[in-house]
């Protein structure tokens, strides 16, 4: 109410126009009409997710009693129902959110429950993959004529489990090279969210869920090279840590997001793995034609994410100077000459330990210099990380073991202390 | 207006899809039912659930090895056409296994390649189209013990009942000593309870 007064007061002395004055109205209306529809939506989502997925509990009691001809009237009853519902939808309720994502949601429960009924009542046999590949594909149209945001995130869940149930998880293993047009057909759903909510939360959610799905996805793409899939998935963190940089001038939500996050633990998290020589000492030993690794499909994945990534880095050097990067963007690059050096050298062992180590100190000293504890204590973790890494590794005495673990353990402390007294001495 | 009739029109066809694959599936299994011949398949079930669909039976198959020329031209996980006889005691039997679809006066089932032995015993075993056997969730434990318990007297005879036609395959029923195990399951709750 007061605001009303001010505006009114405002207009009078002639600092804002009326139309000012009926724009910041409008303004605050829909800004308060926003937190209650989100909450609608909210519910309305899950109400349908735990509608649809009861039906499908309920379908699997296998009700013996009744007939085959009555069980399948039954398998088309929950899909005829959420036909009607989004039917309405489309007719009446197309600008309303929470009838869209929950009406849509509920049809996509019922294609799973009934393919489920049917290949029960017929005792269509286990191959879950085929049964998912089925159950997604039917339910993408809904993304588009619906534009349904939850059933384009259950879609991303449903091809990645499709994906690794076939890759990672079913014995003869099998190429799943269907997930990748079946992720690309989401994708101008998500770019239409992206320029149209850019900081929404279901944009919020795509964020997470799509380098998450490749980032599983991708090594459902290793055949016999596997060793080459780590140069790939250095790149692709490489890439999502390069993307994440550009989201973040585009989004202005403070200086990291999902890309970012995802791209410097992925790195992190590789560069430790590695960090360990069993790998290292395995890849020496191999021997690998020059023709078979050419050739192989682990080096054109490898070579076509590193080659993308420097890309980015490219077009992010030239918006910004080569002391704003950060080390981490450059790691992908760096580790290929020392994969190269690992293929006839354990000496890759240490490099990829002091690269780790290096990691961890910028790090800390970015933190310090922009007075932000979360990157300080990360860049701490990190070390901390690699101490314990080299804490299995039998070769070092207990003494200097304990003597890292102390020293660490101290840092953590003076570096935080530091940083704290140094805020209340500027406060 | 007309975007909206456009992507209701849309909506239409989507929905349709949706239905047909359903309806696709059940006429094509009832075709197989109602034409099919039926074959009886010697087996030894477990029992698992399966999040999405319920409780079932696993069935595994007595006789699901072949005897191949060569090893190396089978594929672990290929699709084949294996060809069907009956053995003297009236149950399937598979007489060998091929690569192109069989002629039509010939009875088959079109299934996939389990493992192919590697160590020179040129031995292939299939993986049949049909090893699940849905139940009401209160009896698949009790189906389940049921078949333990026949298995372990040997007199007793167990065995799928499977329709087949045109190589596809719909499993009907399966028995113990010529009782569906849904009955079996029935009784063994009455006598138990």
């Amino acid at each position: 109410m007061s605001l009303r007064k001010d505006i009114a007061e405002l207009v009078e002395a002639e600092i804002i126009s009326e139309e000012t004055a009926e724009q910041i109205h409008s303004y605050y209306q829909q800004k308060s009409g926003q937190s209650g529809n989100r909450l609608v939506i909210a519910f309305g989502i899950l109400g349908a997710i735990l509608v649809g997925l009861g039906i499908i509990l309920i379908i699997a009691h296998n009700w013996d009693n009744l007939s085959r001809p009555v069980k399948t009237t039954f398998a088309f009853l929950p899909l005829l129902v959420g036909q009607g519902l989004c039917a309405y939808v489309l007719i009446k309720q197309s600008e309303s959110t929470a009838w869209r994502e929950g009406s849509a949601t509920f049809l996509f429960f019922a294609i799973g429950a009934s393919i489920s009924l049917v290949s029960q009542i017929y005792n269509i046999p286990g191959n879950i993959s085929s049964f998912i590949l089925t159950w997604m594909l039917l339910s993408l149209p809904l993304v588009y004529l619906i534009r349904s945001s939850s059933v384009s995130l259950l879609y991303l869940i449903g091809i990645t489990y499709y994906a690794c149930d076939l890759s990672y998880w079913t014995y003869p293993f099998q190429q799943s090279y269907l997930y990748w047009p079946l992720l690309l057909l989401i994708v101008p759903h998500y770019y239409q969210l992206y320029r149209s909510q850019a900081s929404g939360n279901f944009t919020l959610f795509h964020h997470w869920l799509v380098p998450l799905s490749v980032i599983i996805s991708l090594g459902t793409l290793t055949q016999d090279l596997g060793e080459l899939m780590f140069v790939a998935y250095l790149s692709l963190f490489g890439l999502l840590f390069l993307l994440g940089k550009f989201l973040v001038s585009d989004l202005s939500q403070g200086s990291s997001n999902s890309y970012t996050a995802l791209g410097s633990l992925g790195t992190v998290i590789v560069l430790l793995i590695l960090s360990f020589s069993d790998f290292w000492s395995n890849l020496s030993r191999e021997q690998f034609g020059t023709y078979e690794v050419l050739t192989s499909q682990e080096f054109a994945v490898a070579a076509l994410l590193t080659l993308l990534a420097g890309w980015f880095l490219y077009l992010f050097l030239k918006l910004s100077s080569l002391k704003d990067i950060e080390p981490l963007a450059l790691v992908f690059l760096l580790f290929i000459p020392v994969f190269i050096i690992g293929l006839v050298s354990t000496v890759a062992v240490v490099l990829i330990n002091l690269i780790v180590f290096v990691i961890g100190t910028l790090t800390i000293r970015n933190g310090a210099r922009r007075n932000h504890l979360g990157i300080l204590n990360y860049g701490l973790l990190i070390i901390t990380a690699l101490v314990v890494c080299r804490f299995f590794d039998t070769d070092l005495s207990f003494v200097v073991r304990g003597i890292l673990f102390v020293s660490v353990g101290v840092g953590f402390f003076v570096a935080n202390y530091r940083m704290l007294k140094q805020r209340k001495a500027n406060a | 207006m007309p975007k909206k009739t456009i992507l209701l029109i849309a909506f239409l066809l989507v929905a349709l899809v949706q239905l047909y694959v359903p309806a696709s599936m059940i006429l094509d299994r009832e075709a197989v039912l109602a034409q099919g011949t039926e074959y009886k398949f010697r087996t030894a079930p477990i029992d698992p659930n399966d999040p999405f669909r319920g409780k079932y039976i696993t069935l595994s198959f007595e006789d699901t090895t072949v005897p191949i020329v060569n090893e190396n031209a089978w594929v672990d996980g290929e699709s084949v056409y294996a060809l069907l006889t009956i053995d003297e005691h009236g149950f399937a039997q598979i007489q060998s296994v091929t690569k192109e679809q069989p002629a039509d006066d010939q009875d088959f089932l079109s299934t996939t390649v389990s493992y192919v032995s590697s160590n020179g015993n040129r031995q292939l075993t299939l993986q049949y189209p049909f090893n699940r056997f849905y139940l009401e969730e209160s009896k698949a434990p009790k189906a389940e013990r049921v078949y333990w318990e026949s298995l372990r007297e040997t007199s007793q005879t167990t065995y799928a009942l499977v329709a087949i036609s045109d190589g596809e395959a719909v499993l009907k029923d399966v028995l113990i000593n010529g009782i569906s195990v849904r009955e079996l399951a029935d009784q063994s709750k009455d006598g138990n309870d």
